[in-house]
């Protein structure tokens, strides 16, 4: 390892065992003094388990961080701060009712000789701070009054005001304008030029290669390869960024043969109020065939949820353009309408927005579909249990009975209740929402089968997924989604990880 | 899941019920001398708080609050006092004479008239919740002080129209006062218990409204029409409150909006979370909700009886202990039992221990006068002290903990026996129990400075490097 007296950062054989998932395997670079350093990778490569490590919010992992040759394990991120460590997530971390000035000295305030705070002293050092990074703004201003590319140098500012030697930045540019992108390039030179080291982390390429000297590749949590930037170029970095493995499944049967137009998009478009892209969505196209499975790629923030929630009418803002289903115009309102109309979602976070944690397995199955197990207003429990056992039994469901907690189940189990709380329901369509997060292995290949089975008897579905190579195993055509809009399709035999990741880094 | 381990909280409770009735007979012969009396006054004010406690507990279950039924109560009285007015015969002054009203129909009016205003008002309370996106403390809390200055305003109003410019009004009508007889209000709870038993346990709306509470966000995406169901919820939460008011009426004779009713929705709250509902929403069954609604009336009943005060001036230093207990347990049990848990932490457990035992030694001496007072203070402090220290350093403790109950049982028999006497031992005693207490307290701060007992709030500590 060529650990010369420039390295500023060693990562040394770092590993991180999630519960199920290894997040990060025996990773080891460096990053030299004063450079800036990308990284990329998929979603799910291990990038942010590891600036996370790097920045002191996670504390328990494996393996060794050296700043300068020295050992040091960060017992959190204050620690990790008064090493020079910082790190301005893509969430913003700021106090939005306070101001500026106070955000930026949070925590270590500037007091006045009887120990009360000394705003003035804050507000002008805030005021200097700010003004370097071309950040014309008050310092008294409310934090949240301000515009995402402010925050963000007020986020800045506060690095450089706790003397940060290292800058670790989390897909910055994500929600800024065009000339907010301008300016942040600037302070990233003018922070350069201070001799910050700083960790870059983005799925843009061009960004990339625009602002860095060196490019690690993460995958699957193990790092591909480091190279210098004069040595690459854009095809070869996202060529590394894929090929994870993954089990095979045989499905056996032959082709799926896909039948009539079931659901039709044209020029979708969903706003985004306040933000510097304006819209979520852009003029999608796109058509769904009975038996078919149409799989939408798109790194985070393409907006493949967005989308998802439009057809199912659970948006906050309502969209704009067509939804065909089965060739009548469709425009709903709430879910319980695109319900009614046979379209179904299974929600990406499953937790938040699927699982009911206080009610056991069988009452999770039935949601949908209670008022078919009612005689006169009231619930039948034979009925009831009917349902929840027919789907148990069809799916496979592992569960000690439909009386269990759901909250007993695996992962692939809770992800299965809820496909079959949605089959109850009879759709035509089926929106799969990154069914496959978190869950294991094995239970990933039984979802495969379970969708190819879905696919045969008639279901249209439609399935997101942060994993490339399983949207090639199941699907039969592979839209591409960046930054809202439609980058790309290809069919099953066209399509490859290089391509769809150049479609999605918009190469 | 079995039936005990369905309802054990329910089970919980019935035992807890059983508890204080045995323990009211060893101290006070009531309960056998008058059986009659007793059962009537207990089933009339726990059926009284029972009705509106239902439409709390729903609320609660569906993940919202209703701080508005007391005053929803002695508005509705007006209302239906008013409406009672109307109908009423005038005497020669032209003032309204509403005991000469003798048949059903205006009185049933009133009470029709009087549940529509209920059913207004939980309207309104879900319009400001869903629409106007108020958090359901704020807007019931607006109605909660609204709806009372409202009837003091709104009752001379109208009555000065009717003939007699009042803000109490009087509701005498032959009929209604015929609702107070002793059963009426049982009868009525038992049966909006087993419409809501019902409603939450048998019916798609019930489930709703339980997955409405478990998870909201993921309810609206199952297709469940989230604002419907929470108007269910709020109208029944202010409906049931209206139907307690005109219960209270009948009872009371008058509507007067400077005292009834006031702070009732808190032991409505309380009722449904002693009963095992969860203010996180979704938790909680209509059995278990009648239980704490009786499990509250017994204990203060308890209280009256034991104390022999006669009063209700106990009650809400008995509702406010036993809902931190039942939440305190319920909680203690969620985050699993087994695991080791402190109570004293740190600087926190330092200070709050002197004033738990300060707390407890003034509730002792309201009772029994100021040397039991100071003799309980003084045990207390040295028990938790050493409770403090136990959960620093086992080996030590246990010594020490039973320094302290032996130290307090000492001190409290001694001085309840004898305090009157003044005598030498109960003065040491007491200064001995006051330096052991801060003794005590001291080490517990050292123990705390030299090896802090704060691991349950620490992150996992990071395994050393190798």
């Amino acid at each position: 390892m060529n650990e010369g007296p420039g390295s500023s950062v060693t990562i040394a054989h770092v590993t991180k065992q999630f519960p199920g998932v290894l997040a990060l395997s025996d990773v080891t670079f460096d990053i030299a003094e004063g450079e800036l350093h990308a990284i990329v990778g998929e979603n799910g490569a291990g990038k942010s388990t590891l600036m996370k490590i790097l920045s002191g919010v996670i504390t328990d992992y494996e393996g060794e961080i050296r700043l300068r040759g020295q050992p040091v394990w960060f017992t959190g991120t204050r620690d990790a701060e008064a090493a020079g460590v910082a790190i301005i997530h893509q969430e913003l971390n700021l106090v939005e009712e306070l101001s500026a000035a106070a955000n930026i000295f949070l925590g270590r305030e500037i007091r006045g000789p009887l120990g009360l705070l000394s705003e003035g002293a804050m507000q002008r050092a805030a005021g200097e701070l700010l003004k370097e990074l071309e950040c014309h703004i008050d310092p008294r201003a409310l934090a949240g009054s301000l515009r995402v590319g402010d925050q963000q140098l007020i986020e800045i500012a506060k690095a450089i005001s706790l003397q940060t030697e290292i800058l670790i930045m989390d897909e910055p540019t994500s929600a800024l304008t065009e000339s907010e992108v301008e300016r942040l390039y600037r302070v990233i030179a003018r922070l350069r030029k201070r001799g910050v080291t700083i960790l870059y982390i983005s799925h843009k390429m061009d960004e990339v290669f625009h602002l860095s000297d060196r490019i690690t590749v993460l995958r699957d949590g193990q790092l591909v390869k480091t190279l210098s930037r004069a040595d690459t170029n854009a095809t070869e970095i996202t060529h590394l960024m894929v090929g994870r493995e993954i089990e095979a499944v045989d499905f056996g049967e032959g082709h799926r043969a896909a039948a009539d137009v079931v659901l039709e998009v044209k020029d979708l478009s969903l706003a985004w109020p306040g933000h510097a892209r304006a819209y979520r969505l852009k003029d999608i196209n796109l058509t769904l065939r009975r038996g078919e499975i149409v799989g939408i790629a798109g790194l985070m923030g393409a907006g493949r949820t967005e989308l998802m929630e439009c057809l199912f009418g659970a948006s906050d803002v309502r969209p704009t353009g067509e939804i065909i289903l089965n060739g009548s115009p469709a425009r709903f309102t709430h879910p319980a309408e695109a319900m009614k109309a046979g379209i179904a979602l299974v929600t990406e976070d499953r937790k938040r927005l699927g699982l009911f944690a206080q009610m056991n397995v069988g009452q999770n199955i039935t949601m949908c579909t209670l008022h078919q197990a009612t005689t006169a207003g009231l619930l039948r429990g034979g009925l009831e249990r009917a349902q929840a056992d027919s789907m148990v039994t069809k799916l496979g469901v592992k569960t000690a009975g439909t009386s269990a907690p759901i909250t007993s189940l695996s992962g692939g189990n809770q992800q299965k209740t809820i496909i079959g709380r949605w089959l109850l329901t009879d759709p035509q369509v089926l929106l799969l929402d990154d069914p496959t997060r978190g869950v294991d292995v094995g239970a990933k290949a039984e979802l495969y089968r379970l969708m190819d089975r879905l696919c045969r008897d008639g279901l249209g579905i439609l399935l997101t997924s942060s994993e490339l190579p399983e949207l090639l195993t199941v699907s039969d055509r592979i839209l591409v989604l960046a930054e809202g809009k439609l980058t790309a399709e290809f069919t099953r035999e066209e399509a490859t990880e290089h391509k769809i990741m150049e479609a999605a880094t918009l190469v | 899941m079995g039936f005990a381990g369905k309802y054990r909280n329910e089970l919980g409770l019935l035992i807890a019920i059983a508890c204080v009735f045995g323990f009211t007979l060893i101290f006070n012969q009531s309960y056998l001398n008058q059986p009659t009396l007793n059962f009537k006054n207990i089933s009339q004010q726990a059926a009284l708080l029972g009705i509106f406690s239902l439409g709390a507990a729903i609320v609660i279950i569906v993940g919202g609050i209703d701080l508005s039924s007391g005053s929803v109560i002695v508005f509705s009285a007006s209302i239906c006092a008013l409406v009672l007015m109307w109908f009423a015969p005038v005497d020669e002054n032209g003032m309204p004479q509403t005991d000469e009203i003798t048949g059903w129909t205006p009185v049933l009016m009133a009470i029709g008239i009087t549940i529509a205003v209920g059913l207004i008002i939980g309207t309104l309370h879900t319009w400001l919740i869903t629409v106007v996106q108020l958090p359901p403390f704020v807007a019931t809390l607006a109605s909660l002080v609204g709806l009372r200055s409202f009837a003091k305003v709104l009752n001379p109003a109208v009555s000065k129209i009717l003939g007699s410019e009042v803000t109490t009004l009087p509701a005498d009508a032959t009929k209604l006062v015929d609702l107070s007889q002793w059963w009426v209000a049982p009868v009525v709870f038992l049966v909006l218990s087993l419409a809501c038993y019902i409603l939450m346990s048998h019916t798609v709306w019930g489930r709703h409204l339980y997955a409405i509470g478990g998870n909201e966000e993921a309810a609206r995406l199952s297709g469940i029409r989230t604002e419907s169901m929470k108007w269910l919820a709020y109208s029944i939460g202010a409906v049931t409150a209206s139907i307690a008011g005109i219960l209270y009426l009948a009872k009371i004779g008058t509507a007067d909006p400077g005292t009834l009713g006031m702070g009732y929705e808190l032991n409505a709250i309380a009722a449904a979370v002693v009963g095992g509902c969860s203010l996180r929403g979704g938790m909680g069954l209509i059995p278990g909700v009648m239980l704490g609604v009786l499990f509250l009336r017994v204990v203060i009943d308890s209280i009256n009886k034991v104390v022999a005060k006669g009063s209700d001036d106990y009650q809400g230093m008995i509702v406010g202990f036993l809902v931190v207990l039942a939440v305190a347990v319920n909680e203690f049990r969620r985050q699993g039992g087994g695991q080791r848990k402190l109570f004293f932490p740190g600087t926190l457990g330092v200070a709050v221990i002197p004033i738990l035992a300060a707390f407890v030694g003034c509730v002792l001496f309201v009772m029994y006068g100021y040397g039991a007072g100071i003799a309980t203070f003084v045990s207390l402090y040295a028990l938790l002290s050493a409770w403090k220290l136990a959960e620093t350093d086992k080996k030590i403790a246990a010594a020490l903990m039973l320094a302290g109950i032996a130290l307090g049982c000492i001190v409290t028999v001694v001085t309840l026996r004898h305090w009157e006497a003044a005598s030498t031992l109960n003065k040491l005693g007491i200064g001995f129990g006051f330096g052991v207490g801060l003794l005590l307290t001291g080490s517990g701060l050292v123990m705390h400075l030299w090896k802090p007992a704060v691991e349950s709030h620490a992150p996992a500590k990071s395994p050393p490097p190798k």
